[in-house]
C-alpha cells in the first residue's frame, strides 16, 4: 500500500512552515515506509520496536521504541489507522467521529499523560472510505498537516494553516490545486 | 556432695554466668568470608580481597515476577522497585521504569565538557551549520515534537548522545515499560544491596525486606517472587548450615546424655560431665571477645565442635573413680596422660594462630583456652564436687570378658610398615587434585538455584562474576586519568567480541585535565553568536532561537571541572559511587565487564596500561589459599616437632613415645589414603579436623600407655575410651550424613579418625596384662 504525501511542519521555532513531499508506504511485512523525496531524501522505516533513518549523504540514526514510549504509542496509531483496526486505536486514545454526508472527521485524544504534553490531538478528515488529510496538534498550537494520496499544491506562494485546514474540512483536493 | 561441694559448683555458676554476660556485651560475630583468606601481602592480593564479595557485580539481586497476568506484573514491578528505591538496604533498583541516565538538569551546562562531541572536530561554524542543517530536517520529521523542547538549548542534542553513550548495549525485553523475559511471563528486576555478597546476615535483612514488600504490594494476586544472585545463595547455605548444624546438635546432645547414663547410670555424672565443656565454651568465646574485633560464625560453629573433644576429660575421670578412693586422688592419678594430651592438642592448634588467617588464628584461639580451661575444671572442681562412686567399671564382668578377647588378639605390627607403603600407593596412583583449592566448592550452590541464575542473568546482561578491572591511583583525578586512558582499549575489545560490554566511571565523570582541555576548546559567546547569525540567514529557524544554547556554551567554559562529590543527590552518584571510591587513602576505580569471552585478551590489555589490575578472583583467590596452605602445613611440621618433644618430656623414653603417636600417624596416613581413594580433595576444613582426629589419637593411646600392665586399671582405662570413642563417633558419624559439604567433611574425616585411632591405640599400645 503506498501513497503520497505532503507534510506541513507549523512551529514557533520556525520563521516559516516546513513542507516536505514523498511516499507512504506500508509494507506487507508491517513496516511502515515515509520516504522523503523533496527538498531532500530521507527514509524512515518504523518496525513493532525500532524506527531507522536515514538521510541521504548522513549517518543512519536509529531509536529503539522500548525507549521512546511516546513514539511507540504514536506509530501504533498510525499502524491501527492503516489497518482500519479501531481498538487497539481506543486503548491510547479516546475517539470522536463526526459525520457529515460523506465527510468524516475522527478526532483521536490521547488518554496517557506523558503523551498529552506533546500532542493535544490528532484529527483524520477523509471522505467515503479513504482518509485524506492527518493533522497533528500540539498543545502549544504547533503542529503537522499531512496530505495523503492529494496531488501536490505547489510550493510557493505556500497556503496558510487556515487554508489547509479549511480544505482538509471539506474534503480534499484542497486549496490551490 | 559436701557443703563445700556445693558452694564449689555454685561459684563456679556465677562465674560461668558473668563470663555469658562479658560475651553477650563484648562478642560480634560476622560472616565475612574474607576473616578466611590470608592478610594481603601485595597490591594485587589487597584488591582482590576487597573485591570479593564487594564489587557491584557481587551485590546484584536479580529477580523475577511471575505467575499472573503480565500487565498485573508490570504494575507490580513498578509499585515494587519505587518501594525497594525507599529502602535503607538498597542501592540502584532497576526495573527499566526510569528515565534513561542522564545528566540533573542543574548540572547540564557540564554537557559540554562530558560530551566527546566535540574532541575530533571543534564547535566552530562548519560544525555549527551542519549541526542546524539537520536540526531543520528533523523539523519536518516524525521526532519533531519531542525534540522541540530542548532545540533552544541543545542544538547539537548531546543530552540525547549521552543518553545514547549511557545506555547499556544489550537491555532486556519490555512490556508495559518495565524490563520482562523474553517470553512474556515474568517482569524483571535489579536491585543492588548495600550489604556484601559474603554478608548472609545482611543479605537476609534485605531479603526480608524484598520479601515483605512483595507480600504487602501482591494483594490478593497469585504472583510469585524469585530471586537469584551472589548474595542470595549466601543467605540460602547459612541458613541451611545453620538448620542443620541446629538439628546435629541437638541430636549430638541427646544421644550423649543417654550414653552417659548408660555408662555410668547416675545422673549427676551426666550433668556435671557437661560442665567441663560448657566451662571451655565460655572461657573459649570470652577470650576471643576480648582478643578480636569480631568472630566470624564459621569460627564458632567449627570451633565449638573441636571443643566437643573436651567432652572426654569428664569421661576418664569417672571411668577411673572407684568407691574408696577420694576422686580428688584419682584426678591426680589421670591427669599425667591427660595434661599431655591437652598440652599436645593445644600446641597443634596454636600452629593456626600464627597462619596469618583471622578466622584461623580465632578458631585456635577458641580451641586452645577451651581444651586448657576443660582438662583444669576437671582436674581442679569436678573431683570435689563429684558424688561417690558406687561401683568400680574394672568390676564390670561383660568389661572383664571383653578385656579377655581384645588380650588374645593378635599385635598387628606389620601395619607399621603397610600402611605407609598403602598411602604411598594410593597418591601415586591418584597425584592430581590433592588439595582443594575452591572455597566455593565446600559451600555449594544447589544446581536449581544455579540454573535459575543462569536463565535470569542470560535475561538481564549483569555485569561478570569473575572478571574485573581495577583502576587505582592517588587521587580520584589520578584513576579517572588512567580509565580513560584504557577507554579505547576497551571500546575496540568491545567492538571485536572479546567482551560484549563494559562500563567505568569516566564514561560518566571524565577527568578534570579533560574537562579543562573540552572547556578551552569552545567558541566564545559574541563568537558563537556571530556563527548562529550567519548561519541561521539560510536555514527556516527563528534568528534569536539558540541564545538558551549560547548561555550554557558560555557557561560552560567557566565551571570548575566536574567531581564526585558534585554529583551526589543526582541519578549519576549512585552509578558513580559503586565503581569510583576511596578505601584506606587510596583510589579504586572498577572496570564492570560484560560477557567475557577472552580473559587472557583481557589480562594482555591491563597489563599494557600503568596502574590497571586484571582480577580473575576465582583464580586468585583459588591461588592465594593454596599459597597460604603451604605456610600453614609448615606450621603444623613445627607444632609436630614440638609435640613430640612435650610428649619426650612427659614420657622419657623413645620406645614409649613411640608406641603413642604410631597410633596417631597411623591413622592420619589411613584418613588421607581413603579420602583420596575415594577421589575427595581436601581442604582447609580437612586438615583442621586431621588435627583434631590426631588429637584424639594421642589421647586414646597416651591413656592406653599409661594404664601400663595394671589389670584393673587397663579395664577402667577401656571402659573410658570405649565411652570416649563412642560419644565420639556418634557425634561425627552425624555430621557426616550432612548435606551442607563443610560439616560433611569434618565428619567423614573425624569418624575415620575416632575408629581407627582406637583400634590401633588398643591393638599397638596398650601392653598385654
Amino acid at each position: 500500500m503506498t501513497t503520497g504525501f505532503v507534510e506541513y511542519r507549523f512551529s514557533h521555532l520556525l520563521k516559516k512552515p516546513l513542507r516536505v513531499s514523498g511516499q507512504l508506504e506500508y509494507r506487507a511485512d508491517g513496516v511502515m515506509v515515509r520516504k522523503v523525496e523533496s527538498p531532500y531524501q530521507e527514509t524512515t522505516e518504523a518496525t513493532a520496536d525500532q524506527v531507522r533513518m536515514t538521510r541521504a549523504g548522513k549517518t543512519t540514526r536509529t531509536v529503539s521504541l522500548q525507549r521512546a514510549p511516546q513514539l511507540r504509542v504514536l506509530l501504533g496509531s498510525f499502524r491501527a489507522l492503516l489497518e482500519g483496526r479501531l481498538q487497539p486505536l481506543a486503548t491510547d486514545f479516546e475517539l470522536e467521529l463526526r459525520e457529515e454526508a460523506a465527510l468524516w472527521t475522527l478526532s483521536l485524544t490521547p488518554r496517557d499523560d506523558k503523551l498529552r504534553k506533546y500532542l493535544a490531538r490528532i484529527e483524520v478528515f477523509g471522505r467515503g472510505g479513504q482518509p485524506g488529510c492527518l493533522e497533528a496538534v500540539e498543545p502549544d498550537g504547533d503542529g503537522t498537516l499531512t496530505l495523503l494520496g492529494a496531488p501536490a499544491p505547489p510550493a510557493t506562494p505556500p497556503p496558510s494553516r487556515a487554508e489547509l485546514e479549511r480544505a482538509c474540512r471539506a474534503g480534499l483536493p484542497g486549496p490551490a490545486t | 556432695m559436701k557443703r563445700r561441694g556445693w558452694l564449689l559448683l555454685g561459684g563456679w555458676c556465677v562465674l560461668l554466668l558473668a563470663g555469658v554476660a562479658w560475651i553477650e556485651s563484648g562478642l560480634k560475630v560476622s560472616a565475612d568470608l574474607r576473616l578466611f583468606m590470608p592478610a594481603p601481602r601485595t597490591e594485587e592480593q589487597r584488591l582482590l580481597v576487597q573485591n570479593i564479595g564487594e564489587s557491584p557485580a557481587s551485590r546484584l539481586l536479580l529477580v523475577a515476577l511471575g505467575n499472573d497476568e503480565p500487565a498485573t506484573l508490570a504494575a507490580l514491578s513498578r509499585s515494587l522497585s519505587a518501594r525497594l528505591r525507599q529502602h535503607p538496604e538498597f542501592g540502584l533498583v532497576a526495573n527499566g521504569d526510569q528515565a534513561p541516565l542522564a545528566i540533573p538538569e542543574v548540572l547540564l551546562p557540564y554537557r559540554y565538557l562530558i560530551t566527546d562531541s566535540f574532541d575530533a572536530a571543534p564547535l566552530d561554524r562548519v560544525r555549527l551549520a551542519a549541526e542546524l542543517e539537520e536540526r531543520a530536517a528533523d523539523m519536518a520529521s516524525p521526532a519533531a515534537s519531542l525534540l522541540e523542547e530542548w532545540l533552544p538549548r541543545d542544538p547539537t542534542l548531546e543530552m540525547l548522545h549521552l543518553a545514547n553513550l549511557w545506555q547499556p548495549r544489550a537491555e532486556p525485553h519490555q512490556f508495559d515499560g518495565v524490563w520482562f523475559s523474553a517470553d512474556g511471563r515474568r517482569a524483571l528486576l535489579l536491585v543492588e544491596t548495600h550489604a556484601a555478597a559474603f554478608d548472609p546476615d545482611g543479605q537476609t535483612l534485605a531479603l526480608d525486606a524484598l520479601r515483605a514488600e512483595f507480600q504487602q504490594l501482591r494483594g490478593s494476586s497469585p504472583a510469585t517472587l524469585t530471586v537469584s544472585g551472589s548474595g542470595y545463595f549466601s543467605s540460602v547455605i547459612k541458613n541451611r548450615t545453620q538448620s542443620e548444624a541446629t538439628w546435629f546438635g541437638t541430636a549430638a546432645t541427646l544421644g550423649m546424655i543417654a550414653l552417659m547414663w548408660a555408662a555410668y547410670r547416675r545422673f549427676g555424672f551426666t550433668l556435671l560431665g557437661a560442665l567441663p565443656l560448657l566451662s571451655a565454651a565460655l572461657a573459649g568465646l570470652a577470650v576471643v571477645a576480648a582478643l578480636f574485633d569480631s568472630v566470624h560464625g564459621i569460627t564458632l560453629a567449627f570451633g565449638f565442635t573441636l571443643i566437643g573433644v573436651a567432652q572426654d576429660y569428664p569421661i576418664h575421670l569417672f571411668s577411673h573413680l572407684r568407691p574408696g578412693q577420694d576422686p580428688v586422688i584419682t584426678a591426680r592419678r589421670v591427669w599425667p596422660p591427660l595434661a599431655t594430651g591437652v598440652a599436645s592438642t593445644c600446641i597443634a592448634y596454636l600452629a593456626f594462630l600464627v597462619s596469618g588467617v583471622t578466622g584461623l588464628a580465632q578458631l585456635a584461639c577458641l580451641t586452645v583456652t577451651g581444651l586448657a580451661v576443660a582438662g583444669l575444671t576437671t582436674r581442679f572442681l569436678l573431683p570435689r564436687i563429684v558424688p561417690p562412686s558406687e561401683r568400680d567399671p574394672a568390676d564390670s564382668a561383660p568389661l572383664a570378658r571383653l578385656d579377655a578377647r581384645i588380650g588374645r588378639l593378635p599385635r598387628p605390627y606389620f601395619l607399621l610398615i603397610l600402611v605407609p607403603l598403602a598411602a604411598v600407593a594410593v597418591l601415586l596412583l591418584r597425584p592430581v587434585g590433592f588439595w582443594q583449592n575452591d572455597l566455593s566448592k565446600l559451600t555449594p550452590v544447589p544446581t536449581e538455584l544455579l540454573r535459575e541464575d543462569a536463565a535470569l542473568r542470560r535475561e538481564m546482561a549483569t555485569p561478570d562474576l569473575r572478571y574485573l578491572l581495577v583502576a587505582s591511583g592517588a587521587s580520584e583525578d589520578a584513576v579517572l586519568t588512567r580509565l580513560e586512558a584504557l577507554d579505547p582499549s576497551l571500546s575496540t575489545a568491545a567492538a571485536a567480541g572479546t567482551i560484549a560490554d563494559y562500563d567505568h566511571a569516566a564514561r560518566y565523570l571524565p577527568s578534570a585535565d579533560l574537562q579543562r582541555r573540552r572547556q578551552a576548546a569552545l567558541p566564545e559567546a559574541t563568537e558563537l553568536r556571530s556563527a548562529l547569525q550567519e548561519t541561521l540567514a539560510a536555514l527556516p529557524f527563528e534568528n534569536e532561537l539558540f541564545e538558551p544554547f549560547v548561555q550554557d556554551v558560555a557557561k560552560a567554559r567557566d565551571l570548575p571541572p566536574l567531581t564526585r562529590a558534585a554529583l551526589s543527590d543526582t541519578p549519576l552518584a549512585l552509578r558513580v559511587a559503586s565503581e569510583l571510591f576511596q578505601r584506606e587513602g587510596h583510589w579504586y576505580g572498577l572496570v564492570s565487564l560484560f560477557g567475557v569471552h577472552d580473559p587472557a585478551a583481557m589480562a594482555a590489555l591491563a597489563a599494557a596500561h600503568p596502574g590497571i589490575t586484571f582480577l580473575d578472583l576465582k583464580s586468585a583467590s583459588e591461588q592465594l589459599v593454596a599459597a597460604q596452605r603451604s605456610y600453614i602445613i609448615l606450621c603444623l611440621g613445627v607444632a609436630a616437632l614440638l609435640l613430640v618433644v612435650v610428649i619426650w618430656i612427659a614420657l622419657r623414653r623413645w620406645s614409649r613415645v613411640l608406641r603413642v603417636l604410631a597410633p596417631m600417624v597411623l591413622t592420619t596416613l589411613v584418613i588421607i589414603a581413603l579420602l583420596r581413594a575415594c577421589g575427595v580433595s581436601l581442604s582447609l576444613f580437612h586438615l583442621v579436623s586431621l588435627v583434631l582426629a590426631a588429637g584424639l589419637g594421642l589421647d586414646y593411646a597416651l591413656f592406653f600407655e599409661h594404664a601400663a600392665d595394671d589389670a584393673a586399671e587397663q579395664r577402667r582405662t577401656l571402659h573410658a575410651l570405649l565411652v570416649c570413642s563412642l560419644s565420639t563417633l556418634m557425634v561425627f558419624a552425624l555430621l557426616a550424613l550432612s548435606t551442607v559439604p563443610i560439616l560433611q567433611a569434618i565428619g567423614i574425616t573425624v569418624s575415620l579418625g575416632v575408629i581407627s585411632n582406637f583400634l590401633l591405640a588398643l591393638l599397638l599400645t596398650r601392653e598385654r596384662a
